[in-house]
Formats: C-alpha cells, sequence, structure tokens
C-alpha cells in the first residue's frame, strides 16, 4: 500500500540530521550488544586469538555449576519485588504527602530529593559508616534510645546484609519516582476530588478510586524504569559490599563483572549479560508499544 | 471535630519528622565529621556537634586525595558530552518529527531499545574495541561511549517535546525561506529551552555520576573521574571518615549547582516526558 507523503525540502540530504546519532548508537549499543551476544557461545579468555565455540554451555553451567549465579539472580529477584513493594509505594505516599500545602513544602521537596542527584559510590561512603558497627550513626541513635543489643555488623552479615545496602538505595533512590508522580498529580483535575468528597467518598476511597486510576500512565513509567534499574544494580552494592559477605550481595551485573573481569571467563560474563537482557527483554516489549503508541 | 483536626494536624507532622530525620541524618553526619578533627570524630557520638571547625579535612581530601584531578576529568567529560549529546540527540530528534522521514516511528523504536538495554549488554565488546583502539584512559575513548548511552533518553525527551510544536510554525519559517537547518537552529531549538534545561541537568548527573564504565576504562588514577576516585580513595582511606566525607562534599558541589540552576525547569520536562 502506497501513499503520497508531504515531502520536507531537502531531499537525501535530511537523513544527515539523524546521521550522527544513528552512527554513535549502532556503534556503542547496537554492535557491541550483537557481538556480546554471539561471545557468550565460546570459551574465551579474552586474549587468546582462538576462541572455542561451546553452543549453549555456558549458559548451562551457569544453571547447573554456578551457585555464586543462582544467587546472583536470586538477589537480583529480591531487589525487584522490594523496588516495586516498597521504593515505589513509598515514593508514592512521599508525593501524596509533599503535594499537601504546609509550611516549607519546598524544603521538604528539596530534602526529600536532594540523595537523588549523588552517585551510588557517595551513597555507599556514606551509608557504610551510617551502618558501621562501633561508631557509625545507626548505632548512636540505637545507644541514644537503648536498643543498641540488636545492634550488628549490618553488612558484613551475611542475612541482614542486602536488606542494609537496598535501605541505603531507597534513601537515595526515591527522589526520581517522587517526582514522577508528583507531575502525575497535577495533572488531576481539582473538581473530580471535590465531586468525590461531596460524593461522601472517604479520603481513602478518593484515592483509590480517583487519584490512582488517574496515575495509571505515570505509574507504568515508574514501574517500568525501575524494575529495569533493578536489573542493572550496580554501583551501590559494588562500594558497599562487592558482593559480600560470602557472595550474599552479589548481583548478575557484579557478577558479570566479575566473570569477565576478574576470572577472565568472557565467555559466562557475556552469557550472564544476555540473560539480563532476556529477563528484561519481558517488561521491555510492552513498555515500547506504551511509549510509542501515537 | 475540633480536637480530631488537631489530633490529624499532629499525626500529620509526626510522620513527616520522622520521614525527615531518616533523610536528613544521614547527611547531617556526613556534614559534621568532615569538619570534625579525627580525635573528636572517634571520641564523641555520632551525631554531635564538632568542637571546633576543623577545615583541614578538605584541604587534606582536594590535595593529597586527589580530589582536584577528579574533579577537573569530570568537568571536561560533562562539558564535552553534555552540549554535544544534546545537540546530536536534538538533530535526530528534529529529523523524527519534522522532516517526514520513511518509518520515522520504527526509527524511534529501534532508538528506544536502546534505553531498555541493560549497559552490561554492550560492556564486554566495548572494552574490547577500547584496548584494541588503544583508547582506554583517554578522554575521548570514555566521551564517545556516554555519547552512546545518552542517545535513547535524550531522543525520547526532546522527540516529546518536539511533538508538542506545532507544526504552523514550520510552514510560517518555510514561507519565509529557512532551509531545514535554519529551522532547527533558529526556531525549533530556541523553543524547546525548557526540555533541553531538563536534559542538561539529568544528563550531567548521570554523566558525572557514572561509575560502571568509567572503572573499566579508565585505569590511571590521573585520568579518572569523580566516582570511580572517590571510590579509590575509599579503598585507601576506609576507615577515616572525617577526611572520607570531606571528599564526597568537595564532589557534590558541582552537581550541586547544576541543580539549583536548571532546577525549576526540572519538574515541568519531567512531565513533558511522561506525557511522551
Amino acid at each position: 500500500m502506497k501513499t503520497k507523503r508531504l515531502e520536507a525540502p531537502g531531499g537525501i540530504f535530511r537523513y544527515l540530521f539523524l546521521l550522527p546519532a544513528a552512527v554513535i548508537y549502532l556503534s556503542v549499543i547496537v554492535f557491541p550488544a550483537f557481538y556480546s551476544f554471539y561471545l557468550s557461545f565460546f570459551k574465551w579468555n579474552g586474549i587468546n586469538p582462538n576462541k572455542i565455540f561451546v553452543g549453549f554451555q555456558n549458559y548451562i553451567q551457569l544453571f547447573t555449576q554456578d551457585q555464586v549465579f543462582l544467587t546472583a539472580l536470586r538477589n537480583n529477584i529480591i531487589w525487584i519485588v522490594l523496588t516495586v513493594c516498597v521504593t515505589v509505594t513509598i515514593s508514592l505516599l512521599l508525593a501524596l504527602l509533599v503535594n499537601q500545602q504546609f509550611k516549607g513544602r519546598t524544603a521538604v521537596r528539596g530534602i526529600l530529593y536532594f540523595p537523588y542527584i549523588l552517585s551510588g559510590v557517595m551513597v555507599a561512603i556514606i551509608w557504610s559508616w551510617v551502618y558501621q558497627p562501633q561508631l557509625g550513626l545507626l548505632k548512636g541513635l540505637m545507644d541514644a534510645v537503648g536498643i543498641a543489643n540488636i545492634s550488628t555488623a549490618w553488612l558484613s552479615n551475611p542475612s541482614t546484609a542486602l536488606l542494609a545496602v537496598f535501605f541505603a538505595a531507597l534513601w537515595q533512590g526515591v527522589g526520581g519516582p517522587m517526582t514522577l508522580f508528583l507531575a502525575g498529580l497535577q495533572t488531576i483535575p481539582a473538581d473530580l476530588k471535590e465531586a468525590a468528597f461531596i460524593d461522601g467518598a472517604s479520603k481513602i476511597q478518593t484515592f483509590f478510586k480517583v487519584t490512582l486510576p488517574m496515575l495509571r500512565e505515570t505509574l507504568v513509567i515508574v514501574l517500568a524504569t525501575q524494575i529495569i534499574a533493578s536489573m542493572k544494580v550496580y554501583d551501590v552494592i559494588y562500594a558497599m559490599t562487592g558482593g559480600g559477605p560470602a557472595n550474599s550481595t552479589q548481583t548478575l551485573s557484579t557478577w558479570m563483572v566479575s566473570q569477565t573481569f576478574t576470572f577472565s571467563n568472557f565467555g559466562m560474563g557475556t552469557a550472564i549479560s544476555t540473560i539480563m537482557v532476556a529477563v528484561m527483554m519481558i517488561i521491555i516489549v510492552p513498555y515500547v508499544s506504551l511509549m510509542s503508541k501515537e | 471535630m475540633q480536637s480530631n483536626k488537631i489530633i490529624q494536624k499532629t499525626t500529620f507532622y509526626f510522620f513527616l519528622l520522622i520521614l525527615l530525620c531518616i533523610w536528613v541524618f544521614p547527611l547531617l553526619f556526613l556534614l559534621f565529621s568532615s569538619l570534625k578533627t579525627r580525635q573528636d570524630f572517634f571520641g564523641n557520638p555520632a551525631l554531635s556537634l564538632p568542637t571546633s571547625w576543623f577545615w583541614e579535612n578538605f584541604k587534606e581530601a582536594w590535595a593529597r586525595g586527589n580530589m582536584h584531578t577528579y574533579l577537573k576529568n569530570g568537568v571536561i567529560i560533562c562539558g564535552l558530552k553534555v552540549p554535544l549529546g544534546i545537540l546530536i540527540e536534538a538533530l535526530a530528534a528534529f529529523a523524527i518529527t519534522r522532516l517526514n522521514i520513511r518509518h520515522s516511528n520504527k526509527v524511534f523504536m529501534i532508538f528506544l531499545i536502546g534505553m531498555m538495554l541493560p549497559m552490561q549488554a554492550a560492556l564486554v565488546p566495548i572494552n574490547l574495541a577500547m584496548s584494541r583502539l588503544n583508547l582506554t584512559n583517554t578522554y575521548f575513548g570514555l566521551f564517545y561511549v556516554y555519547l552512546g548511552f545518552g542517545i535513547p533518553f535524550g531522543i525520547l525527551i526532546l522527540r516529546g517535546f518536539f511533538r508538542s510544536i506545532p507544526k504552523e510554525i514550520d510552514e510560517a519559517a518555510r514561507i519565509d525561506g529557512c532551509t531545514n537547518w535554519k529551522l532547527f537552529w533558529n526556531v525549533i531549538l530556541p523553543i524547546s529551552k525548557p526540555a533541553i534545561a531538563t536534559l542538561v541537568i539529568l544528563d550531567f548527573l548521570s554523566t558525572w555520576n557514572e561509575f560502571l564504565l568509567a572503572s573499566l576504562l579508565i585505569t590511571e588514577d590521573k585520568m579518572r573521574t569523580v566516582p570511580a576516585g572517590l571510590m579509590n580513595f575509599f579503598g585507601d582511606h576506609g576507615a577515616d571518615y572525617p577526611l572520607l566525607s570531606a571528599g564526597v562534599l568537595i564532589s557534590v558541589i558541582p552537581i550541586f549547582i547544576v541543580y539549583l540552576v536548571f532546577q525549576k525547569y526540572f519538574v515541568e520536562g519531567m512531565s513533558g516526558a511522561v506525557k511522551g
């Protein structure tokens, strides 16, 4: 089927506007991503000129023999669930809170947002010392309240380390989704809430029947971006625990980097990144179709 | 009725106070520690005020901790990457929205997929290519890779904004004899200041804070950007929180300035991105 197009002037030259972005994008993301996929079928140390083709063996080995990989996969799933349940909920509640009229609202918004501009490494340094077992802030506060007996070495205890790192990431991360929710809340007409109030709806009913449905689009975007970010989480974990103690905080990202650049298993590393992509595709496909819809 | 309202208000402010404590205490701890002598820090409770204002930590972090080098490298990389990246993204978004190119929606989708791919998916080949081309430990290598990873998000934001500009403006400009380039440079870009300001903040933040690529492509200390440099500093002085906190505060200053300057455009631009 042919449709007559309105031709913009410039003819073929107008494609030049697209050229720099296309060249850079293809060379930095597209070709490397395909090559990475290709490498995942080889056993290779990154230096030897001969790569040995091994088919799916890297993948099989990851799922059957690599305990750390399975821990990492589990941790990523825990991280996603925590992000969806805790980070998204808290940032929505915070957005509702700072959407109210009260004195010092701008300052409160600024404070809640501030950690979002920090790098993961800075957050890791700050929170490593919050959790420091003898002189840390948390220990100090627990001393003050008189519950220091439940204090532990949060980051070197395998049963608390992942949650401790997650809380630091939560502290850093709520600012972004909170801002998106705030922007979404501004688009809800005030008379809708008034109408609900006149009809005798309680605040909770108004939230679930009016506010939440109106925020649907924002919620989809926040969820998609948060899940994607959870899949990639690296900086804060690498800098706080390095994946330890005893690999209890490894994620696919940290383990992928260790496999490739510490142990020189380029095939295994690229296999892990391919698995990351596969898991994310499940989320990406509906997201892209939603975003690009006319 | 009246007392009910007071109870409601009290609980509201109580929760607000607890929240603020959680968010502010780690930052106060950072700030106070940076101004303490080691003796003061190790001898007194975490949130005590410094006994005297001790600025030596900042001097030491600046000089001995090499913060001046990391900051310089960060400024060079951001100074190149942010404006050039936005220009390249704007050119592409302009072509996608206003030049009637074929399959423009598919082109946009292909760019958008890059935003969803984790950096790790391209990491190994990038690293191999950079070492083969002798571009590890160079500004250009890091700059080029950052350009690539910024493109999907930049095009997403700018396309969203460009689409909201009425087509009549193009027609009027064309009647006045504008070429494609003039339409882009003299008409569309100036209208798009809010979207560009949002991108400047977000791009500056993500470039300044990027750690994974920076730690793999840069191994020489004199070429390190801020997060990788701080990580190195953390490794060397992990037990010296007064010094570390001074280093962290020094490296926050540039992003804080950019954030304050462009902040007023921020929510506006973000909501533009949400509407797509």
